[in-house]
């Protein structure tokens, strides 16, 4: 079959005219007892996995609050969902929301929504005064903006500062110099900036700096750079395929001389034994290293295991890790959001929002949170503390900081 | 020139995009209003980049660095100097004209091929995105949150939404006037001497030097003026948006599919497929996610199979066409 010229103008001409006309369709209206839930995430592009990995557990999340009669406080309103793709690029993220917000007529917002797509969403969530709920950011520019993301400040840096602390005094761990290894990004860039502050305020030298170039293929440099420093520790905010590209560096220079410590997916993420193999994921993950994690399978709290369980045997899910949890938490978050606001109005969903209150020991709170899940009036967590792990041989890990949740004692360093 | 650039700039299409810009935009829903500024953002930076990539030949990629100049230092010495943004634009804009020189000074003095220059300049823009990403002044990684936007005009605000329509408006035109001043100066004949063959054209005594430098500086600055208005409607400076090679790629390709070379064409391709991806993102992204981008493939392959010469030239022979059809009388 051939497309003549005409053919193809025509069709190309339907295309265009559609497109113009669009705006000049009216919808149809969404049945009241609906509420509309728009979800910006990255489908598609780099930042891909993070909504292919807490996209299936947000939706069974809300499936099981529809099944279950929906928002109570709402007559039984049944959550829907309109889902958007940004391409993993910020300024799609913002045109996405303002179209989510005018012409899909949602109630919230939520999605990934990573620092950059936070910074620029900001100006179309202040204009259009939408309550915002960001699974991942880690800061909140608009008023409108809430996040479950780690504060760069009192949630990385600080949980590292405080486990590198714990290791030095509490476990008698010689720590004396840090590398500050982290992937040169605007995450990285922002926790490094806070957390070598408060090192130095304990006491620890910096000896130097490692940072990560997230465009390469190989992370060889950056480790020869931190086996001439040899510090005591290297410490940073590492993404997943950074952290796969830093061990393997390890491995192949058989480096040794430091602890690794660090997070959340270049130390934590259960896909790093597969994309490492066994070989050099026992040689190096199991070896003076310490990941930082949101969430563990083997952390003593029952919310959480009840959670993995119900994902694993119920969802179906084969692949639960830090990111399920944190969507399937966003998800408890946004139904008590809408069971306490007093209507559907966007300044009442805002006051819900800085009522969220979800204590330690609830089942609904999966992340873990030894002080509970509320908002700070900067409207990140107040909570921002994560767990440390260390890896087993056979790929399992064991919590070790904080002590509420930990199941052993870190292992010596070798 | 100036018969052709007045006959242009008197032509009474102008009124029409006057009324439509004064009558549309206030009855565009939000969404479609941004769709309709971005549009008018890519008709303005294809059309300055045509300067370079369509009437002198020269594939570059450097023009990321140009724009995100323009966005990301603006941005920088009002946040962090208190330079008030219109000077910034200024400064900007001469920062980049002179990177802009530099660039044009190499490719004469090494005598680079086509290959060589697309690489040179995609290397030039690569150390743009490394120096902004590392350097705390201009935001490294984590980019520049601009003020709100309130609409104070001598502090470069547009008030966004109408008011963002209009400043686009104005450099879209600007810069699809200036390609047609250019197309039809000496400078025009010239560059595209030297894109059809540079070796004849410098036998023939054309100033090949002067002219590559001219036109890049124009384009240069153009860019550069325009990335300050585009970063002032985002009002956030996304370093991986406004340095990176990607928003060139999308120029080239605009430019390509619309008409290069041509003082209408890269306006006419940005017009065509900004909408069309923002539109087909929006209806598919969300429920198919990575359909969109395979639809806007076929659809620009399908443009380039059809007439590899952009869309302009074959929507020109239609009309071309029509007009030359004889008109049919009545027998008997």
């Amino acid at each position: 079959m051939t497309i003549t010229r005409r053919e193809f103008a025509v069709g190309a001409s339907g295309v265009l005219l559609g497109s113009v006309a669009a705006p000049f369709v009216r919808r149809a209206g969404a049945a009241d007892s609906t509420i509309r839930i728009g979800v910006v995430n990255s489908m598609s592009g780099g930042l891909a996995p993070y909504a292919q990995e807490g996209q299936p557990a947000f939706e069974f999340i809300i499936k099981k609050i529809n099944a279950e009669g929906g928002i109570k406080s709402k007559g039984g309103a049944k959550i829907e969902l309109i889902q958007a793709d940004d391409t993993s690029q910020p300024a799609r993220a913002a045109t996405e929301a303002r179209r989510l917000i005018t012409e899909e007529n949602v109630h919230l917002l939520t999605g990934t929504i990573l620092s950059a797509q936070m910074l620029a969403m900001t100006p179309v969530l202040d204009e259009l005064k939408m309550p915002t709920l960001s699974v991942w950011a880690g800061g909140a520019r608009s008023n409108y903006m809430f996040t479950l993301g780690y504060p760069y400040d009192r949630g990385y840096a600080q949980s590292m500062h405080d486990f590198v602390v714990f290791l030095r005094d509490a476990q008698k761990f010689d720590i004396k110099t840090a590398v500050m290894g982290y992937s040169n990004y605007e995450a990285g860039q922002q926790v490094n900036k806070f957390l070598t502050e408060k090192l130095k305020a304990s006491g620890i030298q910096i000896v130097g700096e490692a940072p990560l170039d997230i465009k390469a293929q190989d992370q060889t440099s950056a480790m020869v750079r931190i086996r001439s420093l040899k510090p005591d520790v290297v410490v940073g905010l590492v993404t997943p395929r950074d952290g796969i590209l830093l061990h393997q560096a390890r491995y192949n220079l058989n480096y040794h001389g430091s602890i690794f410590c660090g997070g959340t997916g270049g130390y934590s993420d259960l896909s790093l034994w597969k994309d490492l193999g066994p070989e050099i994921g026992k040689a190096v993950l199991t070896r003076n290293l310490f990941g930082m994690t949101g969430f563990s399978p083997g952390a003593k709290i029952p919310a959480m295991q009840a959670i993995i369980a119900e994902l694993r045997d119920v969802a179906k899910l084969d692949r639960i890790g830090q990111g399920a949890i944190q969507y399937a938490q966003a998800a408890r978050v946004l139904q008590m959001v809408l069971e306490s606001s007093a209507s559907l109005e966007r300044d009442a969903l805002l006051d819900a929002f800085k009522k969220v209150y979800i204590p330690f020991g609830d089942p609904h709170l999966y992340v873990a949170k030894p002080r509970g899940l509320r908002f700070a009036a900067d409207r990140l967590l107040e909570d921002g503390s994560a767990m440390f792990i260390q890896w087993t041989p056979e790929q399992q890990q064991q919590v070790v900081f904080p002590k509420e949740f930990a199941q052993t004692a870190p292992r010596p360093r070798t | 020139m100036r018969q052709e650039f007045y006959k242009t700039l008197l032509s009474p299409l102008w009124l029409v995009v006057l009324a439509l810009a004064v009558v549309v935009p206030p009855l565009l829903p939000s969404y479609y209003l941004h769709i309709v500024i971005l549009s008018l953002v890519y008709v303005a930076l294809a059309s300055a980049w045509n300067i370079v990539g369509g009437m002198a030949g020269q594939i570059s990629l450097a023009h990321s660095l140009f724009i995100g100049t323009g966005a990301m230092l603006s941005s920088a010495l009002l946040l962090k100097l208190g330079i008030n943004m219109w000077l910034g634009l200024v400064i900007s804009a001469l920062v980049s004209g002179a990177m802009g020189a530099i660039i044009a000074w190499i490719d004469f003095r090494f005598q680079l091929g086509h290959l060589s220059f697309v690489l040179i300049t995609l290397a030039f823009a690569e150390m743009g995105t490394v120096i902004v990403e590392g350097w705390e002044f201009l935001g490294g990684a984590s980019g520049l949150l601009l003020p709100r936007d309130t609409g104070n005009f001598w502090a470069f605000q547009f008030g966004g939404g109408i008011g963002a329509f209009w400043a686009m408006l104005v450099l879209a035109i600007a810069s699809i006037l200036i390609n047609v001043a250019v197309l039809n100066a000496p400078l025009g004949y010239y560059l595209r001497t030297i894109r059809d063959n540079e070796n004849a054209a410098r036998a023939i005594g054309v100033n090949i030097l002067r002219y590559k430098i001219a036109a890049m500086v124009i384009s240069a600055m153009l860019s550069s003026v325009i990335g300050t208005a585009y970063v002032r409607y985002l009002t956030f400076a996304d370093p991986y948006l406004l340095v990176s090679p990607i928003i060139i790629i999308e120029i080239v390709l605009f430019a390509t599919v619309g008409g290069l070379g041509r003082a209408y064409g890269p306006a006419f391709g940005a017009l065509l497929l900004v909408p069309l991806g923002e539109i087909l993102r929006g209806k598919l992204g969300g429920t198919l996610p990575g359909l969109h981008y395979f639809i806007y493939g076929v659809v620009v392959i399908a443009v380039i199979l059809m007439s590899p010469r952009g869309l302009l030239p074959l929507f020109e022979n239609w009309w071309a066409r029509l007009r030359s059809r004889p008109v049919a009388t009545k027998q008997g």
